[in-house]
């Protein structure tokens, strides 16, 4: 491996195998390596390329043995990582910005077919005009198409959510697409040590995927999505729907069995991950590389006696309606990051915001809450930016009128 | 007060027909001073060559237009009709529309005293030897011709439309007059002969017209629908991710010996079928090759069976068969059932070729691929038993 340096290390034994530096690209090729995918399908766009680049080289060095389909776009790519799907294959694809849109049809009815492939999208923003930075509308696109739609924050939860997300989408009771969601450049292209787990403990924790009875083959004739007009529409999507609400289940599961394998790696309810919260008034929650100047800031706020603290959301599809519900609803004031926008819409929040703001609205305890757009196109959220957020939103507890309801950060004004 | 009007036309070959239809109800309609519109069923609209298909037009002498809507409109199907217009008889032997809906009885939406009115060379007695019985009085009424079939998407200009109209005045005056008929044909084209051709068909279905078109059909009349209207299944009951049950792999020789998919059969979509000689094949294959839908079993003996249930009657059989009067399509309603014609002719083959070329009578009506030419029709011969034939010239095999 000659960007990935293979380090050993004494102190790793048991389900972790190796640390290599691998940037999140990286990382989540060895997951696919792990998670012993069938067929991969391709088509360049920075800042997934990377990912791409990385499993063909631990094909062509003897590592890891798959069918490598180049195709012609991501229309096509996603196409032929749905058929893969569809004939029982583990299938892997992925995409960022405008190239994941292009596929958008394809991506659409992977959802609707109910098959288990996993994409990873390196987010990036929309052009144009041509930019490569972080911004999430791409990946949130199919928030509402029936796709399971998680962000991580590190090399090491990419490599592990390959394996977890694969456990997820090709249970039984779920079998919807897997978005895995990673910051463009800030993750894909930040190189980090990262534990490498063993064939054999990957083997223990994702079984073998196993379409059943709505496996494409000879032998088990079925047609997959023929015409079928106003009379099966609705009843297609109750069961997407069911689907969906079944995930949920599915993922503490998941996590669970993680857990017992790989060690204590991640915490109930796991949807997201609170840090600080325990008597905390105010709150930040965000999704994706924010969490790390946000956590940051928390710390050295807390050492001026400041009650903030920080929610990390990881799962978006499913939404974890009652946890965060719950979760939220114990602080005076919520602000709420988003790393991507939604012109127009209610208040002009970002999506994050609506989805909290809507989650929100039944509780008994509904806190203040204020919106934050900010790191669009990958402009950057420093330590700096989200302690000014806590600010704003600390204000926000005595404020009864919406001023100052959104603020833009890091725009130059 | 709202009055029904629903058209059954054939998928492409009388889509302008039947919209035309549809459309003129709500301008006559109109210039009456009632209210109406028309649609189509929507989903039909991507329709496929002979695929029953259905407009819709009503009107209402005292409901506002959004009421009329309401009641009528953004909906599949309509529940009943008042006027069930049928464009081609053959449509009589049951229709199956899109999405599993199974063979529908033509007359399923016609009320109590509504009407079937049925373009129709046929007598209402010979209809109804395939019209699924209805537990109330209707009446059946035959406006003479044949089926203006025209080529794709065209509509064929043969004044069936006009005696539609002047039809639909006769068996309900209280969608549209014949004298709004006559008045709105004669201002839109300023053709006579189109508002005589409405009038002539008004007066042919008339109480006192001889012969009698009109014949009120009772509960005691027509057959037992022998086809099961499917019930759809709950969602919890589907199979996920948009899976139906496709053809199970399985051969075995002769008839019905290859699996085939029994939920969806398309047989409705046949004005003719393919008649055969078996004595005259040369079991040349052609037929079992060319049939786009697999219709053909091939037997122990080296013949070729068919499943009509499955046979929508595109004539390419008869088209590639390379022997005078060996396959040749003939109109469906000659045809009460669904037999095998092989076992038929094996069970006592005299009997068999008798029967068949009673079916096939004198003459051959065909549908060249020109746009908008319609049938054509030729003169048929009967060819000695067993003899050996002479193969058509390449002249007589159509392209």
């Amino acid at each position: 491996m000659s960007v990935a340096v293979a380090k050993a290390k004494s102190d790793l034994s048991g389900p972790y195998e190796r640390e290599d530096l691998l940037n999140g690209c990286q990382a989540v090729a060895q997951g696919v390596r792990l998670a012993d995918v069938d067929v991969i399908a391709a088509y360049p766009i920075r800042p997934y390329t990377e990912v791409m680049d990385a499993l063909s080289k631990l094909i062509a060095d003897g590592q890891f043995d798959a069918e490598y389909i180049i195709a012609d776009s991501e229309h096509s790519q996603f196409e032929i990582v749905k058929h893969a799907s569809s004939v029982n294959a583990r299938a892997f694809g992925g995409s960022s910005g405008t190239g994941w849109m292009y596929g958008m049809e394809a991506l659409v009815v992977t959802a609707t077919d109910r098959l288990p492939p996993l994409f990873v999208v390196g987010n990036r923003a929309l052009d144009d005009p041509g930019a490569f930075g972080v911004e999430h509308n791409d990946a949130m696109a199919i928030r509402d198409m029936g796709w399971l739609l998680c962000w991580v924050t590190t090399p090491q939860e990419a490599l592990e959510h390959v394996l977890i997300g694969y456990r997820i989408a090709e249970d039984k009771r779920v079998r919807m697409p897997m978005g895995l969601a990673m910051d463009g450049a800030f993750l894909t292209h930040s190189q980090h040590m990262v534990k490498v787990p063993s064939v054999a403990a990957a083997k223990k924790f994702l079984p073998q995927y196993d379409l059943a009875e709505r496996r494409l083959h000879p032998d088990n004739p079925i047609s997959v999505a023929p015409q079928v007009n106003e009379d099966w529409v609705m009843e297609l999507r109750r069961q997407n729907w069911e689907a969906a609400k079944r995930a949920r289940g599915v993922i503490k599961e998941a996590y669970k069995e993680f857990n017992d394998v790989f060690g204590n790696r991640y915490s109930a309810p796991y949807y997201f991950d609170e840090f600080m919260t325990d008597d905390a008034e105010v709150v930040l929650i965000g999704i994706g590389t924010v969490a790390a100047p946000a956590r940051t800031a928390v710390r050295r706020m807390r050492e001026k006696g400041q009650k903030v603290g920080y929610v990390n959301l990881r799962w978006f599809r499913p939404f974890p309606t009652v946890e965060l519900r719950e979760s939220l609803s114990r602080f005076k004031a919520v602000g709420v990051v988003d790393r991507d926008f939604a012109h127009g819409s209610p208040d002009d929040c970002g999506i994050l915001m609506h989805e909290v703001r809507s989650c929100l609205y039944p509780a008994k305890n509904r806190p203040a809450i204020v919106n934050f757009m900010g790191g669009l196109g990958g402009r950057d959220l420093s330590i700096a930016d989200t302690q000014k957020m806590f600010e704003i939103t600390q204000q926000a507890v005595k404020k009864d009128s919406m001023d100052g309801f959104i603020t833009w950060i890091g725009l130059r004004e | 007060m709202i009055k029904r009007v629903e058209v059954n036309y054939r998928g492409i070959f009388q889509k302008n027909l039947g919209k035309k239809i549809g459309s003129d109800i709500v301008m006559i309609a109109s210039r009456m001073g009632q209210r109406a519109f028309s649609n189509g069923r929507y989903s039909d609209s991507p329709e496929r060559n002979g695929i029953p298909c259905k407009y819709f037009a009503f009107v209402s002498p005292d409901l506002p237009e959004e009421e009329l809507e309401a009641e009528c409109g953004a909906k599949l199907e309509i529940d009943e009709a008042d006027v069930s217009v049928v464009l081609d008889d053959t449509m009589c032997k049951g229709v199956e529309p899109w999405g599993w809906h199974g063979i529908r009885p033509i007359n399923e939406r016609v009320v109590k005293d509504g009407c079937l009115l049925v373009v129709s060379k046929k007598k209402p007695e010979e209809l109804l030897k395939f019209i699924g019985k209805k537990p109330y009085n209707y009446r059946i009424a035959i406006l003479d011709g044949d089926a203006s079939l025209a080529g794709l998407w065209v509509n064929k200009d043969d004044m069936t439309h006009e005696r539609i109209l002047g039809g639909i005045a006769a068996v309900d005056p209280a969608i549209i007059s014949i004298e709004a008929v006559e008045s709105y044909l004669m201002d839109k084209t300023k053709q006579k002969h189109r508002a005589e051709a409405a009038r002539a068909a008004y007066e042919s279905l008339r109480a006192e017209a001889k012969p009698p078109r009109v014949k009120t059909v009772t509960p005691n009349d027509g057959i037992d629908w022998p086809h099961k209207i499917p019930v759809l299944p709950k969602w919890f009951e589907m199979q996920e991710g948009a899976v139906v049950p496709a053809v199970k792999r399985g051969f075995e020789m002769g008839p019905r010996g290859q699996n085939r998919n029994p939920g969806f059969k398309r047989g409705t979509t046949k004005t003719q079928r393919p008649a055969v000689r078996f004595d005259l094949c040369t079991k040349c294959t052609l037929c079992w090759a060319e049939c786009p839908d697999e219709c053909f079993d091939p037997t122990t003996d080296g013949f070729y069976d068919i499943e009509y249930q499955y046979c929508v009657g595109c004539g390419k059989c008869a088209e590639v068969c390379p022997v005078k009067e060996c396959i040749v399509m003939v109109d469906e309603l000659q045809f009460e059932d669904d037999h095998s014609p092989w076992e038929h002719w094996k069970k006592d083959s005299k009997e068999y070729i008798a029967w068949v070329e009673g079916k096939k009578g004198k003459e051959r009506v065909s549908y060249p691929v020109v746009t908008g030419k319609g049938r054509t029709v030729t003169q048929g011969e009967v060819m000695p038993e067993g003899k050996i034939v002479p193969v058509r010239k390449t002249e007589e095999v159509e392209v």
